[in-house]
């Protein structure tokens, strides 16, 4: 397993698009900070919209701010894109044929894979968050805000950590969406639409799907938004709200309980993870498809 | 011109294999369908250590689909591999591991050097020894470009840098998908020139190709396959000379026709203008000059008209 890992990671480390997403994730992190926070409230009249924005770049205040954004962006740019083009890549080159007549099985050349992907995440969106905490210690001070803000019920190391594994856990079932579409269709361009037109349509139709009867509503429960919503919402300081990129309503009283959420998550994902094995297992493997 | 030289191929006749026996590949009943069409026919091939096996037919006719299914690439409908005698259904991974494979369509990852690539591959098949892949670089030609990225390679040098990849692990078994398509005469000939030089190391080839004088060159035995059926198998020697014809020239040509007919290990005798064909069923030369000197008729001119691949393949095939 070694020699595949690093092989899979001389392979992704060698290509361009990972750095260009780390650089966009980078990006994503100071428009958070700087313009959704630091700008905003600075421009901002209404009083509601001045204590959002400043929740967002004050730190600890702007973790939750940062994680939440970083759940939707992070999922949706970073991983999904990620997954995709490193399955789909090794389809298009025709790469894939000579791993497995190697004497790799077919279930190791996947989670092998999967494990890359994993690694690589991991380590590239605690960079960024990283670099947004330092982007929102810099705009505090910037503001004259002394850090760490006081928080009513304190703010310990635990808590940070149990909020990024919150938010980990949440990325998980869009990365293996991706993963399960891109092993499927072995088309870059489906498994990246696919996933990020689900993710970004998700939210609108949930809402949607709230507005009608018990079946309607019910029906939310397919969709992953729904579930995530609610692990992510534990995420923030007393309810109170930040200005975010993700397309949910963080607020909203109608949603499933914690456990319920999670155990929808972990179904699901399991369900991808399961597509994805069930066909490439069984698949045949020629030359090339775009 | 020349009989169909029909070995019998059914696996009865075939030595099993098993992990100590010298069959490094068997195949049984290896049938693949794609919904009404049968691209591979229940196929019994075997092929014996040391051995440099052409696998002919003209295109389409289940080749790459046989490569696939003994590389596990493709799923039989029917029957199964063995590989050193490990049948595949049970075990695919471990024998695989002894085997070096260029695949049609030479791969290799665009955004890395050849050297990389090479990386690649050794770390995925483990316990490549250091100066491993200086050493097959050179072997193939590429050490100069080594540092290139693969994207800027010609399909001739991709092509090598897949059979170096094929030889980082000093497979016992080398396995290729018409390893000169796509080259010129030059790339041609340097990778015929290597499968030679590959034989003559020992190490047991399986070449597919529909190039016959090419198969004829470098292999030493060969089946053909054609719509997916195997329509023979044997060495490549015994096949043209089961093909061997004489050539003769004589006092009476019409007399000598009878009197040729009428031998028992005469095939054939057919004319080309003054001269008669004589297709025999091994070296008959001396037998022939002696049954026409019996009748008085003499031989102005005797020589043995060695039959090619290609007038076996294209007699077995039904396309001469």
């Amino acid at each position: 397993m070694t020699g595949l890992l690093r092989a899979e990671l001389l392979k992704m480390l060698k290509r361009w698009m990972p750095y260009v997403l780390f650089l966009l994730m980078l990006i994503g992190a100071a428009t958070i900070i700087w313009l959704f926070g630091y700008v905003s409230y600075r421009d901002e009249g209404e009083i509601e919209f001045h204590a959002t924005a400043l929740r967002t770049f004050v730190y600890p205040y702007s973790v939750p701010a940062l994680l939440d954004s970083g759940q939707f962006w992070g999922a949706a740019f970073f991983v999904a894109i990620l997954a995709t083009s490193t399955v789909a890549t090794e389809h298009n080159w025709g790469t894939v044929r000579p791993a497995l007549v190697g004497g790799v099985s077919r279930a190791r050349y996947l989670l092998t894979k999967l494990i890359t992907l994993t690694l690589v995440s991991i380590v590239a969106l605690l960079i960024v968050f990283g670099f947004g905490v330092l982007m929102s210690l810099w705009a505090s001070n910037a503001e004259g805000i002394a850090v760490p803000a006081p928080h009513p019920e304190g703010f310990s190391v635990g808590d940070l950590l149990i909020m990024i594994l919150r938010t980990a856990f949440c990325m998980i079932p869009y990365g293996l969406l991706a993963f399960a579409l891109t092993v499927i269709t072995r088309s870059t361009a489906v498994g990246i639409a696919a996933t990020m037109g689900y993710m970004t349509l998700e939210g609108i139709i949930v809402a949607l799907l709230s507005t009608g009867g018990d079946i309607f509503q019910d029906s939310r429960y397919l969709f992953l938004g729904h579930s995530v919503t609610v692990l992510m919402a534990e995420n923030r300081f007393q309810d109170l709200d930040f200005n975010t990129i993700a397309f949910r309503d963080l607020g909203s009283p109608d949603q499933p309980g914690i456990w319920t959420a999670t155990g929808i998550i972990v179904a699901q994902s399991a369900a991808f993870l399961a597509a994805a094995f069930a066909v490439f297992l069984r698949r045949d493997i020629t030359v090339s498809h775009g | 011109m020349h009989t169909t030289p029909v070995l019998n191929t059914s696996t009865e006749q075939l030595p099993a294999s098993s992990p100590e026996s010298d069959v490094v590949l068997r195949t049984v009943g290896l049938t693949r369908r794609y919904g009404k069409i049968t691209a591979v026919d229940n196929l019994d091939l075997i092929v014996k250590r040391g051995q440099v096996f052409g696998f002919l037919g003209p295109n389409g006719s289940g080749k790459t689909t046989t490569i696939g299914m003994v590389l596990g690439l493709l799923r039989p409908t029917g029957g199964h591999v063995e590989l050193f005698g490990i049948d595949t259904r049970r075990d695919l991974t471990s024998p695989l591991r002894r085997v070096g494979s260029v695949l049609e369509g030479a791969s290799a990852y665009p955004h890395l050097s050849g050297r990389d690539n090479l990386r690649v591959w050794a770390m995925i098949a483990g316990g490549v020894p250091d100066g491993r892949i200086d050493e097959m670089l050179s072997l193939v030609g590429l050490a100069s470009r080594a540092r290139s990225k693969s994207r800027t390679y010609s399909l001739g040098m991709r092509q090598r840098l897949a059979i170096a990849a094929a030889l980082l692990i000093d497979p016992d078994f080398i396995v290729m998908d018409e390893p000169t398509n796509g080259l010129d005469p030059a790339g041609m000939r340097e990778i015929r020139q290597l499968i030679r030089e590959l034989g003559a190391m020992g190490k047991t080839i399986f070449v597919s190709s529909h190039l016959l004088g090419e198969v004829e060159h470098m292999c030493d035995h060969v089946a053909i396959l054609k719509s997916g059926k195997l329509l023979m198998q044997g060495e490549v020697g015994s096949l043209i000379a089961q093909g061997t014809a004489l050539e003769l020239q004589t006092t009476d040509a019409d007399r000598a026709e009878a009197v040729l007919a009428s031998l028992e290990f005469v095939k054939s005798v057919t004319r080309e203008g003054v001269r008669l064909v004589v297709e025999t069923s091994g070296d008959h030369a001396v037998d022939v000059s002696r049954a026409l000197a019996q009748q008085d008729i003499y031989l102005s001119e005797l020589r043995p008209r060695q039959s090619t691949l290609e007038d076996v393949f294209l007699e077995v095939t039904g396309e001469s």
